[in-house]
């Protein structure tokens, strides 16, 4: 009895708070505090989870991404990607679009974060589109929906965030005693993990996106490839581009961890910046100062109240009913993975990415250990799905930069980048079906 | 009074771009030494996680000056603009409400409730120093609450979080300006 009632507790608070718009750190953190008051349990344990939470040495890989990212902007390093994958673009049909893909998967290889890649590559890349003929709605529906590429490329914030959450649990018995022992986790692993399902995410949109350009009949330019553009973008990128060698290959190599990574990045764009490309000023380095405190503050509040609410959900056995429920439903593992993506297409439509892993991961990755799923594989899964809401709406990100950058009605990219949605959910569901294409080169490389 | 009054709007943000920057530097030199003179400094990631946290806190707090906390708000477009006022204003009240147990919380766990000898494993810091900063910050984020809503309902200022700010920014753009400049400026994440 008391079980049904703490769930009503816990959800009820959690859910009715967030309907009348309370912060969602602030509806997790009273729904857990209503429920430790219920079950009678002293709440000091809050200010050890406050602590507890936040002081970890890998979380710490937060705010040096976040940091490395918003000073590689004013570095100039984004700009110079982009224009490198923009001389690609040449006589192929649809040319200049596949190569904004290109440059959102450049960019999500120094970004970890999905608007920011939009915003980055938009910028450039829709003014680009539009002089070629393409038209505006389609041209921002593209740069939205390979902008949630920006997340699922390594180094990816999300990635970082499931990896800590995640890194926090303790396999459940029942899936010891039914699959034997799982792999392990870490942060490296998930990000060499995200390289494949990035490319097969990026191949799907680049199909659909040669299809959709023949039939709008959007051409390339008809003097063929340019070698000396291509040149002249990739010697002023030299730089630019061994941004992401540093950044993974310090990871990959075992070099570095990837907090490490982060902070050997950031001091690599301050040099870049200041002595080679000469653009970093005082003012940008103080707003890139600036805009990480805020930032890393509200995301880390969220992993406060989450590991709490997170806790009483494991304590009370929340997840392996959810397990029961769902193998009460249908004990097919494919039809299991439907469920599960649908169930995150849903909640990334409304949902920040980042908090949403939070408080999905503890009731979600035992129902997978149960399964049998491997733990990476999942990650990998969820944080592909999650990425799509950042292109659908009603919280769709990616759309309302894409929109605000080409000044087109927020409804007609929409309704133009929801195709692109859907090829990418296909895209997804093969990832999950078929969980070599994550795990094959964490295997490969002994990890 | 002027400059009091600045130090104070910008109180956090000093404390978390020097925190930063300290702990940015103290990873990098840790690196630094580690890879060039296989010598690795045993306190530095103690120390630099210590203000890591300090650090969240008090940008937690800046993030509530700027009202940057995310909330769910689509459903907001289906109510009446009154009743979606009233209903923000009950969130915060819910909110500050948390913050002072919170704060109540940690203060009584801080000074009463604490193990006095328990310190830092490798510099030996009392950690009552170290959880100190829960309950200033939070008593800080509860004043910026207050700020926020005496900005609304009183001065008539919406704090719109920095993220916002730029988007709306973005909309008054023209874009054939921005067809104009072949870089447009990049200063799209702060």
């Amino acid at each position: 009895m008391t079980e049904t009632s703490i769930i009503v507790i816990l959800f009820g608070s959690f859910l009715g708070l967030l309907i009348i718009g309370a912060p969602i750190t602030v509806s997790l953190g009273v729904a857990a505090l209503a429920s430790f008051l219920y079950l009678d349990e002293n709440p000091i344990k809050l200010v050890q989870i406050a602590f507890n939470s936040v002081g970890s040495f890998p979380l710490m890989a937060l705010p040096a991404f976040i940091l490395a990212g918003a000073l590689m902007e004013a570095a100039g390093i984004s700009k110079r990607l982009v224009a490198l994958a923009e001389s690609f673009a040449g006589p192929v049909t649809g040319g200049i679009s596949a190569a904004t893909v290109l440059a959102c998967m450049f960019f999500g290889a120094i970004s970890g974060s999905g608007p920011a890649t939009t915003a980055a590559v938009g910028m450039l890349m829709i003014p680009a589109m539009v002089r070629r003929g393409y038209d505006k709605g389609y041209a921002s529906a593209i740069t939205a929906s390979s902008g949630g590429l920006g997340i699922v490329i390594p180094p990816s914030i999300p990635m970082v965030i499931f990896g800590i959450s995640a890194l926090g649990m303790t396999v459940p018995a029942e899936a010891l005693e039914k699959f034997g022992s799982f792999q392990s986790i870490s942060i490296p692993k998930l990000f060499i993990a995200g390289v494949l399902p990035g490319i097969v995410i990026s191949v799907s949109l680049l199909i659909l996106n040669y299809v959709r350009c023949k039939r709008a009949g959007y051409k390339g330019t008809s003097e063929g490839w340019s070698l000396s553009t291509m040149g002249s973008a990739f010697r002023s990128g030299f730089w630019s581009i061994l941004a992401p060698l540093v950044i993974l290959g310090g990871i990959y190599s075992g070099f570095f961890t990837p907090t490490e990574s982060a902070i050997v990045a950031i001091f690599y764009t301050v040099f870049v910046g200041v002595f080679i490309h000469k653009e970093l000023k005082w003012k940008d380095l103080s707003r890139s100062l600036e805009t990480t405190t805020w930032l890393s503050g509200r995301v880390l509040l969220i992993l406060f109240t989450a590991t709490v609410f997170g806790r009483l959900l494991v304590e009370n056995q929340i997840p392996t009913m959810v397990a029961e429920s769902m193998l009460g439903l249908t004990q097919n593992l494919y039809l299991i993975w439907l469920l599960i993506i649908g169930f995150l297409l849903f909640v990334g439509m409304f949902m920040e990415t980042l908090a949403a892993i939070m408080i999905l991961t503890p009731v979600l990755l035992p129902v997978t250990y149960n399964l049998g799923i491997d733990p990476v594989h999942f990650g990998i899964v969820m944080v592909c799905s999650l990425s799509i809401g950042f292109s659908t709406p009603p919280l769709g990100e990616n759309l309302f930069v894409a929109s605000g950058i080409s000044d087109t009605p927020l409804e007609e990219v929409t309704a133009k980048a929801i195709p692109f949605a859907l090829a990418s959910t296909l895209a997804v569901i093969v990832i999950a079906f078929v969980p070599q294409i994550s795990l094959l080169l964490p295997e490969l490389l002994g990890y | 009074m002027g400059t009091i009054k600045e130090i104070f709007d910008n109180l956090e943000s000093y404390i978390c771009r020097i925190l930063l920057v300290i702990f940015v530097c103290l990873l990098f030199a840790q690196i630094v030494s580690r890879e060039f003179f296989g010598y690795s400094i045993a306190w530095t990631e103690e120390l630099s996680v210590y203000m890591f946290v300090w650090f969240v806190f008090f940008g937690a707090s800046y993030a509530a000056k700027h009202s940057a906390h995310n909330r769910v708000t689509f459903q907001y477009k289906w109510l009446p603009s009154k009743l979606c006022v009233a209903l923000e204003a009950l969130s915060d009240l819910i909110w500050i409400g948390f913050n002072v147990y919170f704060v109540y919380l940690s203060y009584d766990f801080v000074f009463n409730k604490m193990n006095l000898f328990w310190k830092s494993q490798t510099l030996g810091i009392p950690m009552k120093y170290i959880y100190l900063v829960l309950p200033i910050a939070f008593t800080l984020m509860t004043i910026r609450i207050l700020q926020v809503n005496y900005l609304k309902f009183v001065k008539g200022v919406d704090v719109k979080d920095p993220e916002a700010q730029e988007l709306d920014a973005l909309m008054e753009a023209d874009m054939s300006e921005q067809l104009d400049i072949e870089s447009p400026k990049l200063g799209a994440k702060s």
